[in-house]
C-alpha cells in the first residue's frame, strides 16, 4: 500500500495542473500558491518514499494490463534520488516565477510547469517502457509550450525546433522499445533485468537519450531554447528536463539491460566530443544565456561519462553530478534571468560592473559558478572528481585528460562570463537589484550548493544504494 | 424481440423512418427544426451502438446474426450480422453525424431539407455496409454512400463544389466498374457472393485458371477500395472533394465516409482473402506510401481544410498498415485508429468551421496569433493534432502503438520502424499550421476576431473531451477487451 505515495507524488501535480487555469480565472494569487503546493507535494511524496529505500524495501505498486503493458510505480534509490532533486529545484523555480513572470498566458505557464513536474515524477517512478515514453512526451509538450511562452515569430520557431528534435529522438527510441517488445513480449523493465539487448536497439534508444539530454550531435535545440523566460530555461534546460536523458541511460543501460562492451567505450567518446565542442563554443558566445546553455551541454557530457563508465565510482559521481548540476546550473540561469530583467539585454559585451548594483545576485552567481566549475567544498567538486576518477579507473587515461581539459575550459568561460557581467566599469549605473523573491530564490540555490557540498555524504549514500540495482 | 435485436434493427430502421417522417412534416416546421430530426437519429445511433458493444461483450458474442424486419414476415428482408468490431464503426457514424448536424446549424442556411434527407440516406448506406453479409449487398450500399456523397458535395452549386464532386464521381465510377467486374469473376468461381462462401473457397485445390481469376479480382477490389479510401496513388480526388464541400459535409466525408466505404470494405477483403500473402504486402505498401506522401503534401498546403484532408490520406495509411498484418491485434489497432481518426479529424474540421466565420478563404497565411482570440478552438485543435501525431496520452497514440506492435510481432519490423519515423512528418505539418494560425504574434487587423459560440463550440469541447478521456483511460479499454476475450 506504500506504493500509493508514489502515485500521489505523480498524480497530484499532473491532475492538479489541469485545474490551475480555472483557478487563474478567478484568483491569480490562489493559482500561484496552488502551483507551489502541487510541486511541494511531489517533493514531500518523494521524501516519503525515502524510508523504503533506506530499509532496502522500495515502495512499489503494480497494475495488470494485457499485451505486456502492465505497469507499476517503483520507488528505488535512483528514482527517489531523481525525484528529490527535480522536485526541490522545481519548487525554488516556481517561487522565482512569482517575481519574473508578469506577461499574459500565466495560466498556461503555471499549468505547464506543474504538468512537467508531474510528468517528471511519473517518468522516474515508472517501470514500463511505454509509461516512460508517455511521460517523456508529456515533458516534451510542456517544453514546447514553455519555450513558446512569448508569442513572437522567433520564439514559436525555436519552440517548434526543440519539439521536432526531441520528439523525433523519442520516436526513434520508441522503435527501439517496440523492438525489445518484439523479442520479449513485454514492456516491463522489472521483467527484463539483466537481459541482453542487441546493439541496434541500444543505438535507437540512444537517439532518444542524446536528443533529450542535448548531447552532440543532437544538441542544437538547447542553446536556441534560451528565448524562453529564464525560469523555464532554468527548470527545463538546465535543472530537470535535460536530466531525463541521462536518467534513462542509468535506468536502462546501467541498471536493467546488459549491453555490448562496445558501448562502454563508444558512449564516453561521444560524451568527450560533446564536452569539448560545447565548451569551446561557450567561449565564443556573447549572449549570456547561450553561454550558460552551452555550458549545460558540456556538463551533461560529464554526467553521461560518469554513468557510462561502468564503474561504481563513476556511476555515483554521475548521479551526484545530476544533483549538483541541477542546483547550481538552475541557480545560474535564474541569476541570468535577474540580470536580463534589470538591464533588458542578453548581450554580455554591453554589461559590466553589475556586482555593485546587484551584490546578492553576483554572490549567488559566483557560488553557483564555483559549483559548476568544481571548486571545493561545493557539491560540484565531489561530483566532478568522482566522474573523472571513474573513467580513469577503467584505464582510459586519455579520456580522463580530455575531460580535465573540458573542466579547465569550464573554469575559464564561466570566469569570463562573471568578469564581463559583474566586474569592470559600470555600464548601467542606475539599475537596481532584482525583486526580493527572485534574489531569495537564487540565494537558496547557492546555499544549497554549498550545503550539499559539505554534507555530500548523505546524497552519496543514496547514490551508492542506487548502484545496488533495481 | 429482445434488446439486442431491437438495437440491431434500429441502425437501418431509424434513418429510413426519419426520411418518411421528416418529409411528411409541414415544411415550416421541418425547415426550422431540421437539426432536431438529424441529431435525434445520430444520438439514437450512438446509444444503440454503445449498448450493442456492451451487450455483445457481456454475452461473449463474436457476432450477432439477425433478420431485418422479421416482424413483417417469416423470411424478413434479408439476413444481417454484427461482428465484434462493428459497433465501433456504428458508433463513429453516429458521433460524426452528430458533429455534422451541430456544424450544419451554423453553416447551412439553404437546402436544409436536402441536407437532412441526404444525411439519412448516407447513414442508411453506411450502416448497411457494416451489417450486410455478402459482397453484392456491400456493393449496393457502397453505391448509396457514394451517391449521397456526390450530391452533398455539389449541393450548394458552387463551382468548386461541382468540380470536387465530379472528380470524386469519376474516380468512384472506376471503383464501381472494378468492383462489379471483380464480383462477377468471383461469382463465376464460387457460385455465391456471401462472405461465408467466398471465405471458405479454398485456393489450394483450385485450378490455375481459377486462381488467376481470383487474384485478378482481388487486385480489382483492392484498387477500388483504395480509391474509396483515398489512399496513394488514388488520392487525388480526396483533397478537392473534401475542401470544396461545406464544412458540415467535409466532416462527414473525411470523418467517416472514407473509413466506411474504403477501410471497412478492405477489412472485409482481408478477412475473406487472408490466405493470399500478396494482399498483405500490397496493403502494407499502399499504407506506407500514403503515410509519407499524404504528410509531405499536407506540409505544402496553405488551405486549412486541404491540410487536414491530406492528413486524412496520411492517417488512412496507418489503418491500412494495421490491416496488412492480418492479425487480431492489427485489426484492433486499425479499428481503434478508425475511432481516433474519426474523433480528431472531426474536431479539426469543426475548427475549420469555426475559423470559416472570420476567414472566408481559410488561407492559413491570413491568420496568426489567434490563440488569444479563440482559446477553445485553439486548444481543441492542438489536442486533435497531438492525437493525430500520435503523441501520448491521447487516443491517436494508443491506436498507432497497437498498429506498430502488431506490425513488429507479425514479422514486419521495417514497416513498424518506418511507420513510427514517418509520424514525425505529421508533427511537422502540424507545427507549421499551429504556428501560422494560433501562435505567433497577433496582427492588429485580427484583434476583433471572436470565439465561435453555440453548437460549434459545444462540439469542439465534446470531441476534445472524448480524445483526452479515451486516451487516458485506454488501458482500461484494453483490460475490458481482455476480459471479453478479444485479445
Amino acid at each position: 500500500m506504500n506504493g500509493f505515495i508514489l502515485i500521489a507524488g505523480t498524480l497530484i501535480p499532473l491532475i492538479g495542473s489541469l485545474f490551475l487555469p480555472l483557478m487563474g480565472r478567478f484568483n491569480e494569487k490562489l493559482r500561484n500558491i496552488m502551483a507551489l503546493i502541487f510541486t511541494l507535494a511531489a517533493l514531500i511524496c518523494a521524501a516519503g518514499a525515502l524510508p523504503g529505500v533506506l530499509a532496502g524495501e522500495p515502495y512499489s505498486i503494480r497494475f495488470e494490463l494485457p499485451l505486456g503493458l502492465s505497469f507499476g510505480f517503483y520507488g528505488d534509490a535512483l528514482a527517489v534520488f531523481m525525484a528529490l532533486t527535480a522536485a526541490s529545484v522545481s519548487s525554488v523555480i516556481v517561487i522565482y516565477s512569482y517575481g519574473y513572470i508578469h506577461e499574459d498566458n500565466q495560466n498556461e505557464y503555471y499549468m505547464m510547469i506543474c504538468l512537467f513536474v508531474g510528468a517528471m515524477m511519473g517518468l522516474v517512478y515508472s517501470t514500463n517502457l511505454i509509461a516512460i515514453y508517455i511521460f517523456w512526451e508529456i515533458s516534451a509538450l510542456c517544453c514546447w509550450r514553455l519555450i513558446g511562452f512569448y508569442r513572437t515569430e522567433l520564439t514559436v520557431q525555436r519552440a517548434n525546433k526543440a519539439y521536432m528534435i526531441t520528439v523525433f529522438g523519442a520516436l526513434i527510441m520508441l522503435i527501439g522499445f517496440v523492438g525489445i517488445y518484439g523479442q520479449t513480449g513485454t514492456f516491463e523493465l522489472t521483467a527484463m533485468k539483466g537481459m541482453y539487448i542487441p546493439a541496434w536497439a541500444v543505438v535507437l534508444i540512444l537517439f532518444g537519450i542524446l536528443s533529450k539530454s542535448a548531447t552532440y550531435p543532437l544538441h542544437s535545440w538547447l542553446p536556441d531554447a534560451g528565448v524562453a523566460p529564464s525560469p523555464v530555461t532554468s527548470l527545463l534546460h538546465a535543472a530537470v528536463l535535460v536530466k531525463i536523458g541521462v536518467y534513462a541511460y542509468a535506468r536502462f543501460f546501467v541498471l536493467t539491460f546488459k549491453i555490448d562492451e562496445i558501448f562502454t567505450a563508444a558512449v564516453p567518446v561521444i560524451a568527450a566530443i560533446s564536452a569539448i565542442i560545447s565548451a569551446g563554443v561557450a567561449f565564443r558566445e556573447n549572449d549570456i544565456k547561450r553561454v550558460v546553455a552551452y555550458s549545460t551541454i558540456s556538463q551533461l557530457a560529464f554526467i553521461l561519462l560518469g554513468l557510462s563508465s561502468g564503474t561504481k565510482i563513476g556511476f555515483i559521481g554521475g548521479l551526484l553530478y545530476i544533483l549538483a548540476h541541477s542546483v547550481a546550473k538552475g541557480g545560474l540561469f535564474l541569476c541570468c534571468g535577474i540580470v536580463e530583467h534589470t538591464v533588458h539585454t542578453k548581450d554580455i559585451r554591453v554589461m559590466g560592473g553589475l556586482a555593485k548594483n546587484m551584490p546578492f545576485t553576483a554572490l549567488a552567481f559566483i557560488i553557483c559558478a564555483f559549483s559548476v566549475m568544481g571548486v571545493p567544498p561545493l557539491a560540484g567538486f565531489f561530483a566532478k572528481h568522482l566522474v573523472i576518477d571513474g573513467i580513469v579507473e577503467t584505464g582510459n587515461v586519455a579520456l580522463g585528460a580530455v575531460f580535465i581539459a573540458a573542466a579547465v575550459m569550464t573554469v575559464m568561460y564561466l570566469t569570463r562570463l562573471f568578469v564581463k557581467v559583474f566586474l569592470g566599469p559600470q555600464t548601467f549605473p542606475d539599475v537596481k537589484e532584482g525583486s526580493p523573491v527572485m534574489v531569495a530564490s537564487v540565494m537558496i540555490l547557492a546555499v544549497m550548493s554549498l550545503l550539499l557540498g559539505i554534507f555530500i555524504y548523505w546524497p552519496s549514500q543514496l547514490a551508492a544504494i542506487a548502484w545496488g540495482g533495481m | 424481440m429482445n434488446y439486442l435485436d431491437l438495437s440491431a434493427e434500429a441502425f437501418l430502421l431509424v434513418p429510413l423512418a426519419t426520411i418518411i417522417i421528416y418529409n411528411i412534416c409541414p415544411k415550416k416546421l421541418s425547415e426550422k427544426y431540421f437539426y432536431v430530426f438529424a441529431a435525434a437519429v445520430a444520438i439514437i445511433q450512438i446509444i444503440a451502438s454503445v449498448s450493442m458493444f456492451y451487450l455483445m461483450n457481456v454475452l461473449h458474442m463474436r457476432e450477432h446474426n439477425f433478420i431485418f424486419l422479421k416482424v413483417l414476415g417469416k423470411s424478413g428482408m434479408g439476413s444481417l450480422c454484427i461482428t465484434y468490431f462493428s459497433p465501433v464503426f456504428l458508433f463513429c457514424i453516429g458521433l460524426v453525424s452528430f458533429a455534422s448536424v451541430m456544424i450544419a446549424m451554423h453553416t447551412i442556411d439553404a437546402k436544409k431539407t436536402h441536407y437532412v434527407n441526404l444525411l439519412m440516406t448516407l447513414i442508411t448506406g453506411m450502416n448497411g455496409m457494416i451489417l450486410v453479409k455478402d459482397l453484392f449487398s456491400l456493393y449496393v450500399f457502397l453505391e448509396i454512400v457514394g451517391l449521397s456523397s456526390f450530391v452533398m458535395i455539389a449541393m450548394f452549386q458552387s463551382k468548386k463544389g461541382l468540380e470536387g464532386s465530379v472528380k470524386y464521381l469519376v474516380m468512384s465510377e472506376f471503383a464501381s466498374i472494378f468492383i462489379l467486374t471483380a464480383l462477377a469473376l468471383i461469382f463465376m468461381q464460387t457460385g455465391s457472393l456471401s462472405y461465408d462462401a467466398v471465405g471458405s473457397f479454398l485456393l489450394d485445390g483450385a485450378a490455375s485458371s481459377q486462381k488467376m481469376m481470383i487474384y485478378f479480382s482481388v487486385i480489382l477490389l483492392i484498387s477500388a477500395f483504395a480509391i474509396k479510401t483515398g489512399a496513394v496513388p488514388f488520392h487525388s480526388w480526396l483533397p478537392d472533394a473534401h475542401q470544396s464541400a461545406d464544412t458540415a459535409i467535409s466532416v462527414l466525408l473525411s470523418g467517416i465516409v472514407i473509413k466506411i466505404a474504403g477501410v471497412y470494405s478492405l477489412i472485409v477483403l482481408t478477412r475473406l482473402f487472408s490466405g493470399i500473402e500478396a494482399v498483405h504486402v500490397t496493403l502494407a505498401t499502399i499504407g506506407i506510401l500514403s503515410i509519407v506522401t499524404g504528410a509531405l503534401l499536407a506540409a505544402k498546403q496553405n488551405h486549412f481544410k486541404r491540410i487536414i484532408a491530406y492528413s486524412s490520406v496520411s492517417q488512412m495509411g496507418y489503418i491500412l498498415l494495421g490491416l496488412s498484418t492480418g492479425t487480431t491485434l492489427g485489426l484492433i489497432g486499425s479499428v481503434a485508429h478508425v475511432f481516433s481518426h474519426a474523433v480528431f479529424k472531426t474536431t479539426l474540421f469543426t475548427n475549420a468551421g469555426a475559423l470559416h466565420e472570420h476567414f472566408e478563404s481559410l488561407d492559413i497565411n491570413e491568420m496568426g496569433g489567434l490563440q488569444s482570440r479563440m482559446p477553445v478552438t485553439a486548444f481543441s485543435s492542438i489536442i486533435a493534432f497531438l492525437s493525430t501525431a500520435g503523441i501520448p496520452p491521447f487516443t491517436g497514440f494508443w491506436s498507432k502503438l497497437l498498429i506498430v506492435m502488431a506490425l513488429w510481432t507479425s514479422g514486419n519490423p521495417v514497416m513498424a520502424g518506418a511507420a513510427l519515423t514517418a509520424s514525425i512528418f505529421t508533427s511537422a505539418y502540424f507545427l507549421r499550421l499551429q504556428k501560422k494560425v494560433f501562435f505567433g504574434p497577433l496582427p492588429d487587423r485580427l484583434s476583433e476576431v471572436k470565439e465561435v459560440t453555440g453548437s460549434i463550440k459545444f462540439i469542439e469541447i465534446l470531441l476534445t473531451a472524448v480524445t483526452i478521456t479515451v486516451g487516458v483511460l485506454f488501458p482500461m479499454i484494453l483490460v475490458y477487451l481482455q476480459n471479453a476475450g478479444t485479445i
